[in-house]
Order: structure tokens, then C-alpha cells, then sequence
């Protein structure tokens, strides 16, 4: 009901992506940097965004906030023109950076209350219900904190205004699995209420159990984007098959010459590999071979991920 | 003004140590000068003869057996040397801090803009110079008080009015440093500021350089100059407003062109 409420209420503000951009490039000489990035995040999703480091998701989402201009391409965050209107933007975004850096002689509830009162706005209930959620201890100063403690901060910061759009670099690096599970609590409850959630990550498992949509960043480039479900719906599969011991070699020589087979390997009777192709011919391959078990699983991300890197 | 009132209490703890090190060395050295008044004396007529080395102290203008000669020539040079050093300091450390400190992101993520950052923390470190100032003038008369004899009033707010501007105009400069790097400059800054003390002795005995006396803020904040009645370069106000102007632009439109990192 919330999230029918959350969608009508972005229709009606006419909101049809939160994130856009078009042919987004950043040119770092020979450093890399991001080339044609090309992504729409629609409004009310949670997105993930995986790449490994160095592939250009921090300098996409600085991009993004008008912290680095980009060298050419357009950009525009919740219908507004990054550049030329990011401080519109930047009201109705809550951004938690990866590393999380306050200034270090404050106490937490002033960091706090500081970023709600440079916003004009008086978060103070809402502060404090995130604090008590995420077990925030207000008093202490930022300099005695470790790095999950700052980003239990930054992610205070990031939700207190209640922004339509969150984004955040790597949100749980730096957690305990408690609070990570906190967190995404949090972030779950504000995109039923309507947000869009736009997180860049390591963790394949959360953007698998978190995400809709993900997009998958490779030396700057944007190279796949998808519901997280069709990615990981693609025709490679993942086959382990269990044959008597004399059967080895002669099943082994017939699936290296099967085209689409790769990673073949085999360890006790158990010959295991990976097959993109027409399942006919892989069953023809096994035709007159005794198999004692034979299983066939869809790929998990982390291999769709390491796929799109091979 | 968040941002301003953040910036100015981030400052507070080098304001006090700066101002209370300068003003309190100011407020020693006056109620010190009885116990050396006699030597004075004698000092200021050596002085006097030293041909380059009275000049570029201002000793040929003003002597140091009276008080206000001697606020003049000697305590001036402290007040303005350590004003324009923690001006250089405070200026360097005002934007770069932020990518030092890893705090940028967390700044820029906010929707203040980059010219409002730039603007209040121009205003804070100008205020922060003039409360600097303030806290060197009230220890500088609570000496004078002390000693029984109070300065020529006109003289004496002229000199802490220009000495603020220079402080204004090293700070500035400084600032647009800080705009432009990553890293607090702070070297550069001091080296600066030190630099165009120098300049400003070499200027007043090496005639070839007297010309660059119009470009030195130190030219028109001379103590000694200043208690004498004598005119500061032509033209070195409007360099000064000009050089305090064009560097504050260039800091604020060089920030907004800027790439944080």
C-alpha cells in the first residue's frame, strides 16, 4: 500500500527517472576515469551498482553530486541538470560517502544536527529515532570513532531529511552484520515511503537480496544493465556430473570438444564445468555415458559478475 | 551562516593562542618599557645614526625613547609580523582543510553551493582577523593604560585599521592558495608572508627596490610610518584592495571549477 502510495506520490511529481544520464564521460588523462556511462535509475527503485575498485562507481556518483565535472555528457538527478542546478539537487539527496570523514574535534549530535540545520530543516525527531535504531551514542566525539561507527553517522546524515533519492558509496563496508541488517531495514522502510535508493557495492549478496535493478561498471564503462533477477536468468549454467571412474576420460574428451563448455575440471568422480549452449547437445553428449548424478544450477551473481570481468 | 559560525569555532583555539601570544607580547614589552626606558635612550640615538639598518626599521622617522616611539618601531613590527603569519596560516588552512581532512565530501554533499562555501568561510576568516586584531588592541592599550600615557588615538587606530588590512590581504591570498590545492599550503603561506616582510625592509634601503613598496601590503601598515605621519606609497591601497578583490574571485571561481577529490 505505502509503496503504491510512494509511487503515486513521484507520478504526480511528474518524476519519471531519479537518476539519468547520457553518455557521461570523465577524463582523467592516463588515469582511468568513466567513458559513455549511459543509466537510468528509475524513480522508487533500489539499484545497485557493482564494480570492482577503480572501476569508476565512486567517480560516477561524484559526477553525479557536482563534486567532479564531467568532461562531457549530461546528467540529470531527479529531473534537474547536475552542474547547473545541484543545489536543488543536493536538497532532496542524502549522500553517505564510502570512507565517511567528519570533522574530528565535533561530537556526533553536533555532525548531525549540523547537516539537518545547513538544510534549514529541524531533523531532530527524525535523528533520533535513526540514532536509537542504529545504536548512535551522540555524545561521543567523531575523532574516537571507528570507521563503522563514523558511517552509522554518515548513514544518520544521509536519512534524516528524508531525501527522495539516497545515494550511497559502499553503505556497508565497515559494519557489523547486525547493524548492516539494521541499515538495510532503514532503507527498505524510506523506499516503501517513496525514496530511491542508489547504492554502489562490493557485496553481491545485497544487491542480490536488496536490489531491483543493477548495473555493472568494468574499467569505466557501463556494461550491463538489468533487473537483478534476468541477470542472473542467462543460459549459463553451471553442470556437475558424477560418473564411474572409467567413464572419465572418454566423457572428459567429448565435453572439451562441446562448444559453449568451459572451466572443466574433475575431482574424485565428480567432473564439474560450466555450459552456455542448447541443452540438447549437452544431453547428446552424455548419451551412453553411465550417469550416476547430474546437476544443472543457474549461475549465482558473483559468477555473473566475475563473467562480465573475464 | 552555519558554515561561517563552524569555521570560526573550528578557529577559535589557534585565534586565542595567536592572539593572546602577539597582544600578550605587545602588553609585556609596553610594561616592560620602564625597566629599559633609560638604555633606550642611548639606544635610540645609535639607532638613529645607523644609517640603512634605521631606515628600514623606521628608526630615522621615529625614536624609541618615548613610548608611542617605541609602540611604534619595535611592538608594531611584532603585531604586524605575527598578524600577518597567523593571517597566512589561518587563510591557507581555511578551504584546503577540507580534502586534507577528508571532510569534502561530507561538505559538498550538502546544498550550500560551492560560492556560499567559499563566501562564508571568506567571512569567518575575516572575522576571526578582526577579532584577532581587536584582542591585539585591547592588551596594546591596557599597556599603554598601565604605563600612565595613552597614544595618539588617530595614529594608533590608524595603524591597527591598516594592520588589519594587510592581515585581510596576506589572508586573502593565502585563501586562494588554499581554493586552488588539495593540501593546506601551508609553507607557501608563511613563506609569503615572511617574504613580504623582507621585501618591505630591502625596499625601504635598496632604492632599486623601492618601487615595489606599492605592491607590499607591509608598506602601507608601517608602525613607524604611520606615528610620524608619514603618507604610505601612492597607489598601494588600490594595489591592495585590487590584489585583495581579484584574489578572493579567483578563489571563488577557481573552486567552482575545481574537481574535489
Amino acid at each position: 500500500m505505502e509503496a503504491i502510495k510512494g509511487r503515486a506520490e513521484r507520478e504526480e511529481k511528474g518524476m519519471a527517472s531519479a537518476i539519468e544520464t547520457r553518455n557521461l564521460t570523465k577524463n582523467y588523462g592516463k588515469n582511468r576515469g568513466i567513458r559513455n556511462v549511459n543509466l537510468t535509475v528509475e524513480a522508487g527503485d533500489i539499484f545497485g551498482y557493482l564494480g570492482p575498485n577503480g572501476a569508476g562507481k565512486s567517480t560516477s556518483i561524484r559526477c553525479l553530486l557536482g563534486m567532479i565535472h564531467p568532461t562531457s555528457g549530461e546528467a540529470y538527478v531527479l529531473g534537474k541538470s547536475v552542474g547547473r542546478e545541484q543545489t536543488e539537487i543536493l536538497k532532496r539527496v542524502g549522500y553517505m560517502p564510502s570512507e565517511a570523514f567528519f570533522y574530528p574535534a565535533m561530537r556526533v549530535d553536533e555532525v548531525i544536527r549540523y547537516a539537518a540545520k545547513v538544510r534549514g530543516l529541524d531533523c531532530g525527531d527524525e535523528a533520533k529515532r535513526l540514532c536509537d535504531r542504529l545504536e548512535v551514542d551522540g555524545k561521543k566525539k567523531i575523532g574516537q570513532l571507528s570507521l563503522g561507527n563514523r558511517k552509522k553517522v554518515g548513514i544518520v546524515c544521509a536519512l534524516q531529511h528524508k531525501p527522495d533519492l539516497v545515494i550511497m558509496d559502499e553503505p556497508t563496508s565497515g559494519l557489523d552484520p547486525l547493524m548492516q541488517e539494521a541499515f538495510f531495514e532503514l532503507l527498505t522502510e524510506r523506499n516503501r515511503e517513496g525514496a530511491t535508493c542508489f547504492l554502489s557495492s562490493h557485496v553481491l549478496q545485497e544487491v542480490k537480496q536488496y536490489c531491483r535493478h543493477a548495473g555493472i561498471i568494468r574499467d569505466g564503462e557501463l556494461v550491463k544493465v538489468e533487473s537483478v533477477e534476468n541477470l542472473t536468468k542467462t543460459n549459463l549454467r553451471r553442470i556437475k556430473v558424477i560418473v564411474p571412474e572409467e567413464a572419465w576420460e572418454s566423457l572428459g574428451e567429448r565435453l572439451s570438444r562441446l562448444e559453449g563448455t568451459a572451466e572443466l575440471t574433475q575431482r574424485g568422480e565428480e567432473i564439474t564445468f560450466s555450459y552456455r549452449g542448447e541443452m540438447a547437445r549437452l544431453l547428446k553428449a552424455l548419451e551412453g555415458v553411465e550417469v550416476r548424478d547430474l546437476l544443472i544450477a543457474e549461475p549465482s551473481l558473483e559468477e555473473v559478475f566475475l563473467h562480465f570481468y573475464d | 551562516m552555519y558554515l561561517f559560525w563552524q569555521e570560526c569555532k573550528m578557529n577559535v583555539k589557534m585565534l586565542l593562542i595567536w592572539a593572546f601570544c602577539v597582544g600578550g607580547l605587545s602588553l609585556g614589552c609596553l610594561c616592560l618599557y620602564d625597566s629599559v626606558a633609560e638604555s633606550m635612550g642611548e639606544m635610540s640615538e645609535a639607532f638613529a645614526n645607523m644609517g640603512v639598518f634605521s631606515e628600514a626599521l623606521g628608526m630615522d622617522k621615529m625614536g624609541i625613547g618615548t613610548l608611542e616611539g617605541y609602540y611604534a618601531v619595535e611592538i608594531c613590527i611584532l603585531i604586524s609580523l605575527g598578524g600577518a603569519m597567523f593571517a597566512a596560516m589561518l587563510g591557507a588552512g581555511m578551504v584546503a582543510k577540507e580534502e586534507e581532512g577528508h571532510t569534502c565530501e561530507f561538505l559538498n554533499a550538502l546544498p550550500l553551493g560551492r560560492g556560499r562555501i567559499i563566501g562564508e568561510k571568506y567571512a569567518a576568516m575575516t572575522a576571526l582577523l578582526v577579532v584577532f586584531h581587536g584582542i591585539c588592541v585591547v592588551f596594546s592599550l591596557a599597556g599603554f593604560a598601565w604605563m600612565g600615557s595613552m597614544p595618539d588615538l588617530e595614529h594608533f587606530a590608524g595603524y591597527h585599521g591598516t594592520a588589519f588590512l594587510m592581515c585581510l590581504e596576506i589572508g586573502t591570498v593565502c585563501f586562494l592558495l588554499s581554493a586552488l590545492r588539495s593540501r593546506k599550503p601551508l609553507g607557501p603561506a608563511i613563506g609569503l608572508a615572511v617574504l613580504l616582510y623582507l621585501l618591505d625592509l630591502f625596499s625601504r634601503v635598496v632604492p632599486a627596490l623601492e618601487k615595489l613598496k606599492v605592491m607590499n601590503p607591509f608598506s602601507y601598515s608601517n608602525g613607524a610610518d604611520i606615528f610620524s605621519g608619514v603618507k604610505s606609497p601612492e597607489g598601494s591601497w588600490a594595489v591592495g584592495a585590487a590584489v585583495t578583490i581579484l584574489a578572493l574571485g579567483l578563489a571563488s571561481w577557481g573552486y567552482g571549477k575545481r574537481d574535489l577529490v
